[in-house]
């Protein structure tokens, strides 16, 4: 029988790593902070039936951010095309609130990572977040060698981004 | 462009990835905020089942010692203890006792003096289990790089003592918490896991936390604002002020020596009653710092003039004794000649210009202490850029210190 860490280890040993995969994938860091911490309440509610021989608990946790970072484009999308609508707004992509505390070194490149295709994002900041290729293809449903190809086209494609764009 | 250069960039990018994921973190307190919500927001049928778990697995993992171990341990400590009052010199481990009394050092270090010391004393262990505070992989946070390095010090520091009080606490119990909570009228409502209890007052939540290993953190209360917490009634006054009114007007203004700090922008803003320790007679008082070198006492959180959060220190009665410190000298031997963790490539030289005497907990069981340390501080260059650089060493004599 595998034996479970106890859930605080987990929490602080994956808080930061999640809060980095998640902070890739959506453009506040508040809403980096609020997706976090539905995860780990998520996680810590779910604990009593994560089994360690079935999946490790980094895959387990990712998972769960990445259900959640996709719950939250779900509902952002359709409140932010109701707002625009109504209001005829633009986009907004400030986050007052969140830059004072920050502590992210490369928002710039973070921010490039953000923009790419939702698979492709995915393939990078799971696989830099950690993960083994076959953790990643399982996440994303596909196979360990489709993971190393998407994550490499990703990769091609985040260059790209960066020589055209500037980090 | 080559092929190989092709493959050059790609390999670059995918190194700029790791160091950009592995140094996006969240704000300082995010964790600890996050944790303490989590527990609070847990099923009451939940915590009493990890209660009794916890008390089953404690029962399970109570090992089976012998009788006459027990025997053979209780004539060695009467053994020790007789020999020790006739011989009170060897009590401490060679540490100078102290002739202070209880009154003198209550005053402004909120402890008294031990009549004898505490013997041999438990090292500081900072970030990655080490003896300084050189971690083994670099981080960068904001303006500050905490990776490996080796050190040229080009600074000057005189301390004026050959010895520094050590201070002692018993680790807070339940019953602590319950009437530190009940001097402020918090009425107990749980005592969920990680807490020594969480309570409520007409306008605030407040939870207490015992000594924690890891992230290294003292006893601490967590005064939480509810939506019906009023502003405090000081039109113009500082942030500092207003911080004051409120701990004086709550119990809260902490009777140990402090010097006040706050940002001057952000919501919300920050006032830190930054502690500070008496290192010895006619010596300047040292600053309490954590494992980063930040120091620490009580913060204030405000909006306005609405506190909505307060971190501070738990009072716990604390006794001193006087240990003998290593000279800066030595300290700055220690940090220059020694060797940095294994990395595979050399790390940068970071320039220290600037020290201090500070105070660190040293987390220890049943009892803890804040003892004596060097903070080195100065600048490393890495990757073009500069950063800040500070490094923490044990003053404490080694002689004194369990190896």
């Amino acid at each position: 029988m595998v034996e479970r860490p106890a859930f605080e280890d987990l929490y602080r040993e994956f808080l930061g790593r999640i809060y980095a995969y998640v902070r890739s994938q959506v453009g506040t860091s508040a809403d980096a902070e609020d997706i976090t911490a539905q995860v780990f309440m998520n996680a810590y509610q779910a604990y009593g039936r994560f089994e360690a021989r079935h999946t490790t608990p980094a895959a387990w946790l990712f998972r769960i951010a990445r259900n959640a970072t996709l719950d939250h484009f779900r509902a952002s999308g359709r409140r932010e095309r109701l707002r625009r609508t109504i209001q005829h707004q633009p986009v907004v992509e400030e986050d007052p609130a969140g830059q004072a505390e920050e502590r992210i070194q490369y928002q710039a490149l973070m921010a490039r990572v953000a923009e790419l295709p939702e698979r492709q994002r995915d393939a990078i900041s799971l696989r830099h977040s950690g993960l083994s290729f076959d953790e990643v293809g399982k996440l994303i449903g596909c196979s360990e060698d489709a993971a190393k190809m998407l994550y490499h086209r990703a990769l091609k494609a985040l260059k790209e981004a960066v020589q055209r764009e500037g980090v | 462009m080559s092929e190989r250069d092709d493959d050059l960039e790609l390999q670059a990018l995918q190194r700029e990835l790791d160091d950009a994921f592995a140094t996006t973190r969240p704000r300082r307190d995010f964790e600890d905020e996050l944790w303490l919500r989590m527990q609070a927001a847990r099923p009451a049928t939940n915590r009493l089942r990890d209660a009794i778990a916890g008390l089953l697995q404690g029962i399970r993992e109570v090992p089976a010692v012998p009788a006459a171990a027990v025997a053979t341990l209780l004539v060695v400590i009467l053994g020790v203890g007789l020999f020790a009052s006739m011989h009170p010199r060897l009590g401490g481990g060679g540490a100078a006792t102290s002739n202070y009394n209880a009154e003198q050092s209550t005053r402004g270090a909120g402890a008294d003096m031990a009549a004898v010391a505490f013997g041999r004393l438990p090292s500081p262990v900072f970030g990655d289990g080490t003896k300084t505070s050189q971690p083994v992989a670099p981080t960068i946070t904001g303006d500050e790089y905490f990776g490996p390095a080796q050190f040229v010090w080009s600074g000057r520091l005189t301390v004026s003592t050959a010895s520094a009080r050590v201070y002692r606490y018993r680790e807070p119990s339940t019953t602590d918490a319950d009437q530190f909570a009940s001097a402020l009228g918090a009425v107990l409502r749980e005592r969920p896991e990680g807490l020594l209890g969480s309570y409520s007052a007409a306008t605030y939540n407040l939870n207490i936390r015992p000594t924690v290993q890891r992230p290294l953190s003292s006893p601490t209360y967590y005064v939480i604002s509810s939506a019906s917490m009023p502003p405090v009634d000081a039109a113009g006054a500082s942030p500092a002020d207003v911080a004051t009114i409120f701990l004086s007007q709550h119990s809260l203004y902490p009777d140990w020596a402090n010097a006040v700090m706050f940002t001057t922008t952000g919501d919300p803003i920050r006032v830190v009653f930054q502690r500070q320790f008496e290192v010895a007679a006619g010596t300047p008082s040292a600053f309490l710092v954590d494992a980063n070198g930040d120091r620490y006492g009580i913060e204030v959180d405000l909006q306005g003039n609405r506190p909505i959060l307060v971190a501070g220190m738990l009072p716990v009665r604390m006794d001193a004794a006087e240990y003998p410190i290593v000279s800066p000298d030595v300290a700055v031997q220690t940090l220059t000649s020694a060797r940095p963790n294994d990395s595979p490539s050399t790390p940068p030289v970071a320039q220290l210009t600037q020290a201090e005497l500070v105070y660190v907990l040293v987390a220890a069981g049943d009892h803890s202490f804040y003892e004596p340390a060097y903070l080195f501080s100065g600048k490393v260059q890495v990757g073009g850029k500069m950063y800040t650089k500070r490094i923490l060493v044990a003053a404490v004599d080694p002689s004194q210190r369990n190896p």
